[in-house]
């Protein structure tokens, strides 16, 4: 048994801020824990632009934005496995891992679990039809075309309009493929609108918003899907089913917080997010097991997973030094039209950031943070999204004498 | 005539409205900063994209390096941007930054690496 201060689960950006802010903090014991040949997690295959224009006011590639974590972790020597797979976590915080040397096993004083997420498959959404080639997660593609240099097809329809099937139109139209369409469900798009603008728009694929894959069709390799339009309710209007040829069907339709250990250890999750109940520092229903990254909640963006994880920081290094003590437990209530807020409750009444979706797209709203009728915060918004994230800060100040706190939107 | 653009630049994905006759541009609204507005006047006149993309690589602990343009180039180039990231085929090691074509295509932006690959053990 080897004995460790801090043991992060996940070398991606979630779990390489979180390492260079604990390092940062003082904490001198830390072991990052990858499963993967290479540190970087997802921001690795993610070789567009467009990452850390809030954290460093510069548009970055993924691999550039990897890079400048990776950079501080070995310029401050902070330890880690690569090709290492944990597979068991206690609730006392002993961890079993796995790679090519053997079994070896892990007593931390603290965890960190930085898993990330996944992504939902065709089995998720229960498209019927044959079996065939050709069908691919828009991640799965993206790690293939961008990593392995492997062309994943010629003629594709993209189902789902989440931001990565977005970005994979147009990298597999720059790349030689042509892509027939985006079929979205919803009555609105899932992924940041400037990606339905740089990646659709202008290379005039069309967005289909209202549209889902009823069937696939195929023996050896995928030769068409049918579409078909749904109405309100979601239900298929079968007078609009038409078969359209393709080669290759994309699903972006979704990402599931990869909880697997954390169920493992007996950490409580929050069916709204999939991810752990925590409270203002990111700690789960276990003392000292902490979670930050899209495993604790899928972002949109990679510079507010570095912030969250820079932000859990405090609460172990507070952790470590018994200094984390809980002044008054306090359940967060959610308000109409938000899908969730993060964190579930508060326990330490410091500075916290709570994060928060709505449910579907609005113009001028407000945000409002109430204890009983006393208005604690209010922020406007000329519109808000659900594929936008929204974090707003109150600090110790404004939670001091709260004994309820609801976040509503209006 | 009057058009809504959803600007590229950052998360915000500001909708701004621009009124304008030709490349004459009238009114802008709808800008949270001022690179919101450039953007809408590349936009009208010459829109402007950064390309990225991969080159393949031999000997290194990735068969791809990512590429980017370092400066936004006109966004008709991309596909032929795209070709010559195609006909490429570098050594590792690479590092970061490092120009893979200099003034691509005449457009004064060079294609330079975004991925550090090392060479293979």
């Amino acid at each position: 048994m080897i004995n460790k201060d801090v043991v992060i689960i996940g070398g991606g950006a979630a779990g390489l801020a979180a390492a260079v802010a604990c390092r940062e903090k003082g904490i001198e014991d830390i072991l990052i824990i990858e499963r993967e040949s290479n540190l970087g997690g997802i921001l690795k295959q993610c070789i567009h632009d467009g990452f850390g224009l809030i954290k460093f006011q510069h548009s970055y590639t993924g691999p550039e934005y990897a890079q400048k974590y990776i950079d501080q972790v070995q310029e401050h020597g902070i330890e880690f496995l690569l090709d290492s797979m944990v597979i068991d976590i206690t609730s006392q915080k002993v961890l079993t891992v796995v790679n090519k040397s053997g079994l070896k096993k892990y007593r931390a004083k603290s965890i960190i679990l930085a898993m990330g997420c996944r992504e939902r498959t065709r089995g998720a959404i229960g498209i019927p039809g044959t079996r065939p080639a050709g069908i691919y997660t828009a991640g799965v593609a993206q790690n293939l075309i961008n990593i392995h240099n492997y062309m994943i097809g010629k003629e594709v329809v993209i189902l789902g309009s989440g931001d990565i099937g977005l970005i994979m139109a147009r990298r597999l139209m720059l790349e030689g493929a042509i892509v027939k369409m985006v079929l979205e469900l919803l009555p609105y798009g899932s992924g940041l609108p400037r990606n339905f603008n740089q990646c659709l728009a202008d290379y005039d694929i069309p967005l289909h918003l209202n549209h889902t894959v009823i069937d696939i069709k195929g023996q050896k390799r995928i030769e068409a899907i049918t579409m078909a339009k749904v109405d309100s309710k979601g239900k298929v209007i079968e007078s609009t089913c038409q078969e359209i040829s393709c080669d290759t069907l994309l699903l972006s339709v979704g990402l599931i917080p990869e909880n697997e250990l954390s169920k493992m250890a007996g950490i409580q999750l929050d069916p709204l997010t999939g991810g752990a109940l925590v409270d203002e520092y990111g700690q789960t229903t276990i003392n000292g097991i902490f979670t930050c990254g899209n495993v604790l909640q899928v972002h949109d963006i990679v510079d507010n997973v570095s912030l969250e994880a820079e932000h859990i920081a405090n609460g172990v290094e507070r952790y470590l030094s018994s200094l984390l003590k809980p002044k008054n437990s306090i359940k967060i209530e959610i308000g109409p039209g938000l899908r969730y807020v993060l964190p579930q409750h508060i326990q330490y009444l410091d500075d916290t950031v709570f994060s928060f979706r709505v449910k579907k797209p609005g113009n001028k709203k407000q945000i409002i943070f109430r204890n009983d009728n006393r208005i604690i915060k209010k922020k406007s918004f000329i519109r808000v999204n659900p594929a936008e994230m929204i974090r707003i800060k109150l600090t110790s100040s404004e939670l001091s004498d709260i004994k309820h706190l609801k976040v509503e939107l209006n | 005539m009057k058009k809504e653009f959803v600007c590229i630049v950052c998360p915000n994905s500001c909708r701004i409205t621009a009124e304008y006759d030709g490349w004459e541009i009238k009114h802008i609204e709808g800008a949270q900063c001022k690179k919101g507005e450039e953007f809408i006047r590349n936009e009208i006149k010459n829109p402007l994209r950064i390309f990225t993309g991969s080159v393949k690589c031999k000997n290194g602990n990735y068969q791809l390096v990512s590429v980017k343009t370092n400066k936004p180039i006109p966004k008709k180039y991309m596909k032929q941007v795209a070709q010559k990231t195609h006909e490429l085929v570098l050594e590792a090691p690479v590092e970061i930054g490092q120009v893979i074509i200099s003034d691509i295509l005449g457009q004064h932006a060079d294609l330079v690496a975004t991925r550090k690959v090392k060479e293979k053990n």
